[in-house]
């Protein structure tokens, strides 16, 4: 089964796995727990480049027009063709390449059961980016893409863990591009890190890159298998429309195993390795 | 039933009585009287206050202003809650008028995010009603519907028509009958004693062998401290549109009832007043 979705459980045994490697590089990512809990997520800061403005007024009422006119031109597209939706990236006159302090956050999202990446950016100054110095720091290779698909867009979001702004680019179109690479790992059985993989995608986008090293030495993690039949009327389903194989047949190890974590689980379950966040409940074995 | 539609009235009917004053620091020409507005609980902020922004500016000059930012003693406001979660979470035990504190300058950039335009807020508004049907329905009704549809949910909201917005809402309340609810329920759960803004995990409201969960079920999985009390007396409120739905309501009638316009179920965890 070549699920393109991604339980938590898994999300942090990928994450484990990637930092072991990124210990060896040194390349700066770091595992943060939340307090009292189990979840956490993946961060590392970098030194960027980007495009910002000069100078330092970019306060003010004309620059609250401008900021207005890039996003109705980015999200009034809704009522027209998708492809007229047209992100207009403002040439300023006065913007420039510059050094920029990045600090990218790689974090599960269990609505969309995929990771997502949060980021924000300021100048060396310490000057918070606005989205679109942003947009014009996004290479000119990625913003063909990022125009024309507005759900692939960079926003403005709360972190959903520290409730402090961040950007983030919108998860709900990971599926697209992590069912085919999925799907081609299982085939030619090939291990597929799951964080690896969609953050090679995603991550030059905003000028974080992935070095080739990873994609070779960062395992899987290992199968857990779960091969006991499931409880058919409660068959856990990731939240996809595509029809999935059925999950009794043989499988080599695919790199999401787990349907969604929050699914009963009959009793012979494998034992859940340490760093595990917590399961809910069974919530099939409340009394009734 | 006929209850039931009445409920969905009432929510979407919900005001809170606000008085907006301009902080003391702002550059005036003149005295700035406050401005007195009655705040719908199910909107936002910035999509409901251009009257508060009129009037202060007839006393700043233009280079004066800024984006209009909002605080309630020294917590800043997030726009992108719902206005009746920011009461219930920030100000519930306090009386009303609602008094927020207005502001041009010096927009905390780490903790608001920015609102230039109502475009931002249709985006942001959407972005959740997604969300909430991935939970529901796998993505499945809201993918079926067309791009008027959307737009309708929206325009629903922003010009406060409640049966162009249920017309449409209806269906994302729907479920297969079979199925007894929805996947997961879409809710968060707002904390005020912590770093973290809110609790949001999977939680389903019918268990496999039938049993119907109830708000009591939900708090007790994803946050016992709610309903924790120690010699019979409550630490905390468990608020919902500013009332105290018992711990034994389905939760699968919550979320069809008494969430937001966006669908998510917005729950207040607040300390209980000490008097």
């Amino acid at each position: 089964m070549s699920s393109c979705f991604l339980d938590e459980e898994t999300f942090c045994q990928c994450c484990q796995l990637f930092l072991q490697h990124s210990h060896s590089l040194c390349d700066g990512w770091s595992w943060e727990q939340v307090k009292g809990s189990e979840e956490g997520y993946l961060r590392k800061t970098a030194l960027g480049t980007g495009r910002t403005r000069c100078n330092q007024d970019q306060q003010g009422t004309s620059s609250d027009q401008h900021q207005e006119r890039t996003f109705s031109l980015s999200f009034h597209n809704d009522d027209d063709d998708e492809d007229d939706g047209a992100v207009c990236c403002i040439q300023e006159e006065n913007s420039s390449s510059s050094v920029v302090q990045y600090e990218y956050h790689i974090l599960y999202s269990c609505s969309y059961q995929t990771p997502v990446l949060y980021f924000r950016a300021s100048t060396l100054e310490g000057r918070s980016l606005c989205l679109e110095e942003v947009w014009d720091s996004v290479h000119p290779n990625y913003r063909q893409r990022l125009q024309h698909r507005p759900w692939d867009t960079i926003t403005q979001q709360e972190h959903p863990l520290l409730g402090q702004s961040f950007f983030v680019l919108h998860p709900c179109r990971t599926e697209e591009f992590m069912k085919p690479v999925l799907k081609a790992a299982l085939e030619e059985h090939r291990q597929v890190n799951y964080i690896v993989t969609w953050l090679s995608v995603v991550g030059p986008v905003v000028g974080l890159d992935v070095p080739l090293s990873y994609c070779t030495q960062v395992p899987e993690p290992p199968h857990t298998p779960s091969s006991s039949p499931q409880p058919p009327s409660s068959s856990p389903q990731p939240p996809s429309s595509s029809p999935q194989p059925p999950s009794s047949s043989p499988q080599p190890p695919s790199s999401s195993p787990q349907p969604p974590s929050s699914s009963p689980q009959p009793p012979s379950s494998s034992p859940q390795p340490p760093s595990s966040s917590p399961q809910p409940p069974a919530l099939g074995t409340k009394p009734g | 039933m006929a209850d039931d539609k009445d409920v969905l009235r009432d929510v979407w009917f919900g005001r809170i009585p606000t008085c907006f004053t301009l902080y003391q620091d702002e550059i005036t020409e003149r005295e700035a009287e406050p401005f007195y507005l009655l705040l719908p609980r199910v909107s936002y902020l910035t999509l409901v206050t251009d009257k508060v922004k009129k009037h202060f500016l007839k006393v700043m000059k233009a280079e004066d202003v800024e984006e209009m930012w909002f605080d309630f003693e020294g917590t800043s406001l997030k726009w992108h809650y719902p206005i009746g979660l920011l009461f219930d979470l920030h100000a519930s035990n306090t009386a009303l008028p609602w008094s927020i504190t207005v502001h041009f300058k010096n927009f905390p950039e780490r903790d608001l995010l920015h609102c230039p335009s109502n475009s931002v807020i249709e985006a942001h508004f959407m972005s959740s009603i997604k969300e909430a049907d991935a939970l529901k329905h796998k993505s499945q009704v809201i993918n079926d519907m067309q791009k008027k549809d959307h737009k309708q949910l929206w325009m629903g909201l922003q010009n406060d028509k409640f049966d162009q917005f249920w017309a449409m809402n209806r269906k994302l309340m729907e479920y297969p009958t079979e199925e007894g609810g929805f996947r997961y329920i879409p809710f968060r759960i707002y904390l005020t004693m912590s770093d973290r803004p809110f609790i949001q995990k999977l939680f389903r409201p019918i268990s496999t062998d039938g049993y119907t969960h109830t708000l009591g079920d939900l708090l007790k999985e994803v946050y016992p401290v709610a309903i924790s009390n120690d010699d019979e007396s409550k630490h905390y409120q468990v608020v919902i549109h500013g009332i105290e739905p018992l711990l034994e309501t389905p939760l699968q009638w919550l979320s069809e009832h008494l969430s937001h316009p966006d669908n998510f179920l917005h729950i207040s965890v607040i300390p209980t007043p000490s008097d």
